[in-house]
């Protein structure tokens, strides 16, 4: 893994820690950066195939569903370990994935936005319809804590560490994926499909593969989400949520992965500040994402590294001026 | 065998759904042929153009036809605003942008209709005050009727538009080749700003006609929006003819799934209908265009 990348996952984590640091992190706090980590999950996981594979996904909210509800049903209802419950719900998910994406990833452009929009609304109506194993419109609760090796994570905090650590793993996974022979044959068939494979890359199975991966990890963050808040019910899985998490891709800037990551935090984190001007929120996220599209393509990952770039070049021109030159 | 008024009730509620799925959609084809971008903040056109309606009527008392023109101009006023400054600086990069960029405009205008209009739902009155008739049984109302005739006027005018006159085959010229069109000396900048005002508008006359049947809130575009997409989908997203069709058929397939299955599982018929569909024809009932825009 290149090091400069890695200094911007360091910071991120230092970030996501600060709080500690200032012996500040109350249960509060706690809650809403679990969120936060839960969401950056989402992001890197929709910008694996938004933004490295080129493939719109507008389907997202289903996968976090199902992972979602695995956990609650299996955990609640049939006391079934959560680790156990996490891996079905990820091997659900991915069986979906498999069977919905070699039929739907032929799709191209908006055809493929539309259907996998489709995908969110049904889902979403099968969570209020199936009342008897989804609770319906009212939503399930009773979730247990997440428990590890017979230690249960009753304090909040302990959880945001654990969930934390997810959010890092995938993180880097997904990076690293995308530094790897195979991101690069993921990003030759987003830019050209048709040479790719006359390159010799399938580009069926690559699209494909990388949806199974991704709506994996999207059930993921889907259980942790169900052991965070003990209470899930189908208004967290529309069709708004499935906007909102490839918004976040796109804000901190599509196909970077450190991207999705800062464009969930700060899409997380930000109603929290301007909570004061409720009804104003909404407008100042639209304005603020209209301006980061035109302004600045590469989203708000691209923008902190321009600033990187331009602070090196200074000093390299510093440096110049001081040996005489 | 169910009787025939509940097969005509049904019939009407799905004719009326239709026809509003049917305009909205034929506004997004209208936005669709002059710039190839699908605008997910058409809902919002709907909502606003209804809400102002009602602002208009009811707030500010002013007769019906002076408010319906007034909105009408307001909307083709926002429509050039927003390609102008949200549209224009994205309108070459990919579809995925393309689509974020819509949303951050549907965002930003719930942003704008939700201080202004609150949380609370608005209405308009009937702009007929003729009670019901009633047909073997089964209930029409004047305004419903208003809609459907309405979508078959805007088609009708959009039709003679695109295929007489010299303005409607420019910008079918600039939609299909852009780079052919400036040859000819036609200005596709100015022609995607006059695509853009009346999709817009006619996306809000979509709101305005349906604002006595249903209580509009700030938020209440998405889903007939998503329906619409549907419609358009259906049709081959650039026909107009396609998009008229696919409202009415979304429009009564909704209506059946209501009627004969539940309310609740309707929208999931609706849509793996539609899903079954891009599978089975990609290329929609009369379109051509199986890249998906792209």
């Amino acid at each position: 893994m290149p090091i400069r990348p890695l200094v911007h996952v360091v910071a991120y984590l230092l970030l996501a820690a600060a709080p500690f640091a200032f012996g500040q992190l109350s249960n509060y706090y706690a809650e809403v950066l679990t969120t936060v980590a839960v969401f950056v999950i989402l992001a890197a996981s929709v910008d694996l195939v938004v933004g490295v594979a080129g493939q719109i996904t507008l389907g997202h909210a289903a996968f976090f569903a199902i992972g979602a509800y695995s956990s609650a049903i299996l955990t609640a209802r049939y006391a079934v370990a959560p680790v156990v419950a996490i891996a079905a719900g990820m091997f659900l998910s991915a069986l979906a994935a498999y069977l919905i994406g070699l039929a739907v990833l032929r799709l191209k452009g908006y055809y493929l936005a539309m259907a996998t929009l489709g995908l969110t609304a049904v889902t979403f109506t099968l969570l209020v319809g199936v009342r008897e194993w989804t609770g319906g419109a009212a939503g399930f609760g009773g979730i247990p804590r997440f428990r590890l090796a017979g230690f249960e994570f009753s304090d909040g905090r302990h959880y945001y560490l654990l969930v934390l650590a997810a959010a890092f793993l995938v993180v880097v996974a997904a990076r690293t994926l995308l530094e790897s022979a195979y991101g690069r044959a993921l990003i030759a068939v987003h830019a050209d499909e048709a040479t790719a494979t006359a390159l010799g890359v399938d580009a069926s199975r690559y699209k494909v593969s990388v949806f199974v991966f991704a709506c994996a990890l999207a059930a993921l963050a889907g259980s942790l989400f169900a052991h965070h808040l003990r209470f899930i019910a189908p208004d967290d899985f529309t069709i708004a949520q499935s906007i909102h998490i490839l918004v976040m891709a796109y804000l901190g800037g599509i196909g970077t992965i450190y991207g999705a990551a800062l464009g969930a935090f700060t899409l997380q984190v930000l109603p929290e500040f301007v909570h004061h001007f409720k009804d104003y929120e909404r407008l100042g996220t639209g304005v603020v994402l209209i301006l980061v599209l035109a302004f600045f393509p590469g989203g708000l990952y691209g923008l902190v590294r321009g600033v990187g770039e331009r602070m090196r070049l200074r000093r390299a021109r510093l440096g110049e001026a001081a040996i005489g030159r | 065998m169910p009787d025939a008024a509940l097969l005509l009730q049904i019939a009407f509620g799905g004719l009326s759904m239709g026809a509003v799925y049917a305009l909205l959609a034929v506004s997004l084809v209208m936005v669709y042929k002059v710039s190839r971008i699908v605008c997910f903040a058409q809902g919002e056109f709907f909502v606003i153009g209804g809400l102002t309606l009602s602002a208009l009527t009811n707030e500010a008392a002013m007769p019906l036809w002076a408010a319906f023109l007034a909105t009408l101009a307001l909307a083709g006023v926002l429509g050039v605003f927003a390609e102008r400054i949200v549209i224009r600086p994205v309108r070459h990069e990919g579809v995925g942008t393309v689509i974020v960029m819509t949303i951050a405009l549907s965002i930003s205008l719930q942003g704008i209709a939700l201080p202004v209009w609150g949380r609370e739902a608005h209405v308009v009155a009937p702009f007929v005050a003729t009670p019901p008739w009633e047909f073997f049984g089964a209930f029409l109302s004047a305004q419903v009727l208003l809609v459907i005739g309405a979508s078959v006027v805007v088609f009708v005018l959009l039709r003679t538009f695109f295929e007489r006159t010299t303005l409607g085959l420019a910008m079918r010229a600039a939609a299909e080749t852009p780079t052919g069109a400036r040859l000819v000396g036609i200005s596709v900048t100015r022609l995607t700003q006059f695509g853009w005002a009346s999709g817009v508008a006619l996306g809000a006359l979509a709101g305005m006609l349906i604002a006595p049947v249903v209580f509009l809130t700030y938020a209440s575009g998405t889903m007939p929006m998503v329906k619409a997409f549907v419609a358009m989908v259906v049709g081959g997203l650039s026909s107009t003819a396609g998009a008229l069709a696919g409202g009415f058929l979304v429009g009564l397939l909704e209506a059946c799934a209501i009627g004969f299955v539940s309310s609740e599982f309707a929208d999931a018929i609706v849509f793996l209908f539609l899903i079954g569909f891009l599978l089975v024809r990609p290329g929609g009932l009369f379109g051509n265009d199986a890249g998906g825009g792209m």
